[in-house]
């Protein structure tokens, strides 16, 4: 895997899908047209707790199109929902509403209207109970058990050293308490399903997912049906950012049952309130963060509690505090850490996934620390960072240890060489304030401590000299299809136009898991590259037949098959593929990678999880206007390690989405509750940047070479969420001398405090 | 009731209850799918189609307001050879689709803006854009291929 001449990975290939996207022809799941297609529509609790005594569906009948209403003594299965155990949630609630926007019901109609109607006709009875819906509230003493488990979904410790010694010894003790808000992923695309019954006893379902292999077996579970009786097949979709796993699952499985009932094509599109209230969002937050250190800035000792809002179910709550637990130390050299990593149930929207799985939540605590401890010591932020960054060979806070590709060093540096060529506006206006935060981060790559990570990639090449690749991962608009067909074209020196990838559809690939913890590029490209060099090898042998010569003569380039000497002599890769096959060399090949498997001690979460991490140093400068809040961002610099870059503007595209919904955690978005209701369920009221809220990113990659990932390659999805949030904070706090712990930080917040003074 | 209309470029007589939207006859009774549902309240832009050329949501407007208008949806923007608008090339060539589902929208925003105004600032295609939310991207790329959209389309002009 010589990285020496490459001709497509480290190009700015173009989109491949960018075509039927601008054009409208793409079809996501709600462009689905089927004769006699019925419309589901969830009947939804108004209340954050209570018992359901009575579901009066009588009414609903009487409403013209209402066709049927499946409750959940329909549900032929297990009424089940949830990707992870305790496996805690149903399809429809059946005794007990845990929170306010929780399906109860689904009514079908031959229109959307009419299911809606027959829907708010359905009269339900709910026994209303008190609801928590604070993490105090859920750990009091007396308190209800929102499950029979109690109200901590799952605790995990990770322990390393000796913390006490640690924090006896030290110079300097600093500590805090930071919290953050919900966050809503707002996809353009609300979660969307269609399911389509056939004559053979097998169900279609098109969905607007990320793991169809999850809504696959959930269908399966609910219908109780064999496995292989199902069929999901991605339509494109419309963003998903963590989120269309959890929802995606409990409609496809809604429509599946409804569509089998009925003999008919069901479809279900959450409405966008729907979408915020009833579907995931990511964990609130409350962490107590401790840092012990010496006068000269080594860090010693970090003892940190987290614990995670995680809602009314557990969905994927076990694996977001492992995540916390693993990363809330930071890309630091530290002996002595003692972390406790909690979730804990509320009777409120269930939690999940959401781009960066709990990491931008500890790293804002982690890097707002840093800064308070830098100003303790009267030090540069930056040479305090640099001062205890892991490099290659460095045991980190799980112990385990990386010889290559740990560029957070070079991250830094970067960061330092620009903000020293970067100057505030030296004539500054009296009206505003000005400041410059950092913040340094690093996330995993791969499933890592949440089970095996096996991806399956197919590569067929065709008698025409053009190839076809399937794999079990989705394409959510972050650039994985072309990722994908950039290295199959590098590996057969097939052009990039000759290349089609697959929808993901789960009779004709292997089951990949979900697309999920920043692994697409790294685990599944690794897959494409193996199976395109099978493919390769047999191509290589024909060509060598046909040259008369030893394969390793021959290399595969522009279409062609060439002399390595003499670049004219050359074959067509379509007469060396018909050749291929009529000689029996096998032209298609289905491959695995698989990354190696975490190897950790379960009780102090020590030692191997990751395949690797990406590591990064962002820079944000702001102004602040004194009289009114509002922030302006100057300057926003992304500096990551992320292995080998595939594609940079694809890599750019990464960086830029991901680091505006960074800046919106921290400074726009807020799911707001009165008595456990979503209030501002809408996309007016909670505010999801628009394009006058952009912050200007300037995007750098320090590539390093990660052995794990195809040609060095890392993963760059999330990891710019937490370097964006955390910057933002420290600029505020750079800006205004004050440090807020909170998040969002929003103009109001900012004016407000700025009135104090 | 009945009414009539162009929809890119084709003389059309449709019967619609008068309470439809625009955008489920668009969708549901036209087929044309290119026209998406974001929010149905007129926040995200996703629904975004050209009344008279100018940009509108078309969840907020009632299929009867149509009659006597010319409507462009995304669908009329790929010229009938099969080459692309330079505004959908400018999305492709600058990195500005990611999940693609507020594309046309924002290409269509972009379509009225640049007639508008052959030349804007960053500060204009904020303004001209500022209806069209993009989850996926940031904006930064987006700016950038209306940039180019407006180059490209002045280049052809010439």
């Amino acid at each position: 895997m010589k990285n020496k001449e490459l001709t497509q990975v480290g190009r700015s290939a173009l989109k491949i899908d960018g075509r039927e996207l601008v054009t409208g022809k793409a079809k996501f799941s709600g462009d689905f047209n089927f004769p006699n297609l019925l419309h589901g529509y969830a009947c939804r609790s108004k209340l954050a707790a209570g018992y359901i005594k009575d579901i009066d569906i009588s009414q609903a009948f009487k409403i013209p199109g209402v066709v049927d209403v499946i409750l959940p003594k329909d549900i032929p299965g297990g009424n089940i929902l949830g990707i992870l155990p305790p496996y805690d949630q149903p399809v429809l609630a059946e005794k007990e509403i845990r929170y306010a926007g929780e399906s109860f019901c689904l009514v079908l109609g031959t229109s959307v209207e009419a299911a809606k109607a027959g829907a708010r006709a359905v009269k339900a009875t709910i026994e209303p109970i008190v609801p928590i819906l604070t993490i105090d509230e859920a750990l009091a003493k007396d308190a209800r058990k929102i499950h029979a488990s109690g109200n901590i979904t799952v605790s995990k410790k990770l322990i390393k050293g000796d913390s006490t010694k640690a924090f006896n010894e030290a110079d300097i003790i600093l500590e805090d308490t930071f919290e953050t808000s919900n966050q809503e992923h707002a996809y353009m695309e609300t979660e969307a399903v269609c399911a389509i019954p056939s004559g053979d006893d097998r169900i279609t379902v098109y969905a607007s997912c990320q793991s169809p292999f999850h809504i696959r077996g959930h269908i399966a579970a609910n219908l109780n049906v064999p496995v292989a009786k199902v069929k999901v097949i991605q339509a494109y979709t419309g963003g998903s950012f963590g989120g269309k796993d959890d929802a995606a699952t409990e409609i496809g499985s809604l429509a599946a049952v409804a569509a089998v009932r009925q003999g008919k094509p069901v479809m279900i599109c959450l409405e966008r309130e729907e979408s915020i209230v009833g579907s995931t969002i990511r964990h609130a937050s409350r962490i107590h963060y401790r840092i012990a250190a010496k006068k000269d800035g080594t860090i010693t000792g970090k003892e940190i509690k987290i614990l995670l809002d995680g809602g009314a179910y557990a969905a994927e709550s076990p694996f977001v505090v492992m995540k916390a637990l693993i990363h809330s130390a930071g890309p630091y050299i530290i002996d002595n850490i003692k972390v406790e990593s909690t979730a804990i149930y509320t009777n409120k929207t269930y939690c999940g996934a959401f781009r960066g799985f709990g990491v931008p939540q500890v790293t804002f605590a982690s890097e707002s620390m840093m800064d308070e401890l830098a100003k303790k010591l009267k030090m540069d932020p930056l040479e305090l960072r640099r001062k205890n960054a892991l490099k290659p060979g460095d045991l980190n806070a799980t112990s385990q240890v990386f010889q290559e590709s740990v560029g957070l060093i070079e991250t830094i540096d970067k960061v330092i060489d620009l903000n020293r060529l970067y100057k505030l506006p030296s004539e500054r206006e009296e009206r505003y304030l000005y400041g410059t935060g950092f913040a340094s981060m690093y996330q995993g790559i791969s499933n890592g401590a949440e089970g095996i990570d096996v991806v399956g990639a197919s590569v067929q090449a065709m008698q025409d000299g053009s190839a076809l690749i399937g794999i079990g991962l989705t394409e959510l608009g972050q650039g994985s299809r072309t990722v994908f067909a950039q290295i199959a074209a590098e590996v057969l020196g097939i052009s990039m136009d000759k290349i089609t990838i697959k929808q993901v559809d789960t009779d004709s690939v292997h089951d990949s898991g979900p697309t999920v913890a920043s692994r697409s590029t790294t685990v599944g490209g690794m897959a494409v590259y193996k199976a395109a060099g099978e493919v390769k090898s047999s191509l290589l042998k024909m060509a060598a037949l046909m040259f008369k010569t030893e394969e390793n003569n021959i290399i595969l380039k522009n279409n062609f098959a060439q002399l390595v000497f003499d670049e004219n002599a050359k074959i067509p890769l379509r007469e060396v593929c018909v050749a291929a096959y009529w000689t029996g060399f096998p032209l298609m090949n289905l491959s695995f990678s698989k990354a190696p498997e975490a190897n950790y001690d379960q009780e102090n979460t020590q030692g191997n999880i990751y395949v690797a991490y990406n590591y990064g140093t962002h820079m944000m400068s702001i102004r602040i206007d004194k009289l009114t809040g509002e922030v302006k961002v100057l300057k926003h610099v992304a500096v990551h390690d992320a292995g080998k870059v595939v594609n940079p503007k694809a890599f750019e595209g990464q960086v830029e989405g991901a680091s505006l919904t960074g800046f919106g955690l921290a400074h726009l978005e807020k799911i707001q509750y009165r008595d456990g209701v979503i209030i501002n369920p809408n996309l007016a009221d909670y505010a999801v940047p628009t394009i006058n809220d952009r912050i200007p990113s300037e995007t750098i990659s320090i590539e390093t070479y990660n052995p794990t990932g195809p040609y060095g390659v890392k993963g760059i999805g999330e990891p710019p969420v937490s370097g964006a949030a955390a910057s933002f904070a420290n600029a505020v706090a750079n800006a205004t001398g004050i440090r807020f712990k909170k998040l969002p930080i929003t103009r109001q917040d900012i004016l407000k405090s700025l009135i104090k003074i | 009731m009945l009414i009539e209309f162009i929809c890119n470029g084709k003389e059309t007589r449709v019967d619609v209850p008068a309470e439809m939207r625009a955008l489920d006859l668009i969708r549901n009774e036209l087929l044309l799918t290119g026209t998406k549902c974001g929010c149905s309240k007129g926040e995200c832009g996703s629904c975004t189609i050209l009344v008279d050329g100018d940009p509108v949501c078309s969840c907020l407007l009632l299929a009867p307001k149509l009659q006597g208008k010319e409507i462009t949806t995304i669908e009329y923007l790929e010229r009938t050879n099969g080459e692309l608008h330079p505004i959908q090339q400018a999305f492709i060539e600058e990195g500005a689709v990611q999940c693609g589902f507020c594309t046309p929208g924002m290409i269509l925003s972009t379509k009225a803006l640049l007639k508008k105004n052959s030349a804007p600032t960053v500060i204009e295609i904020e303004e001209g854009l500022s209806g069209n939310i993009c989850r996926c991207t940031g904006y930064t790329k987006i700016i950038k291929a209306v940039q180019s959209a407006a180059l490209k389309l002045q280049g052809a002009e010439k």
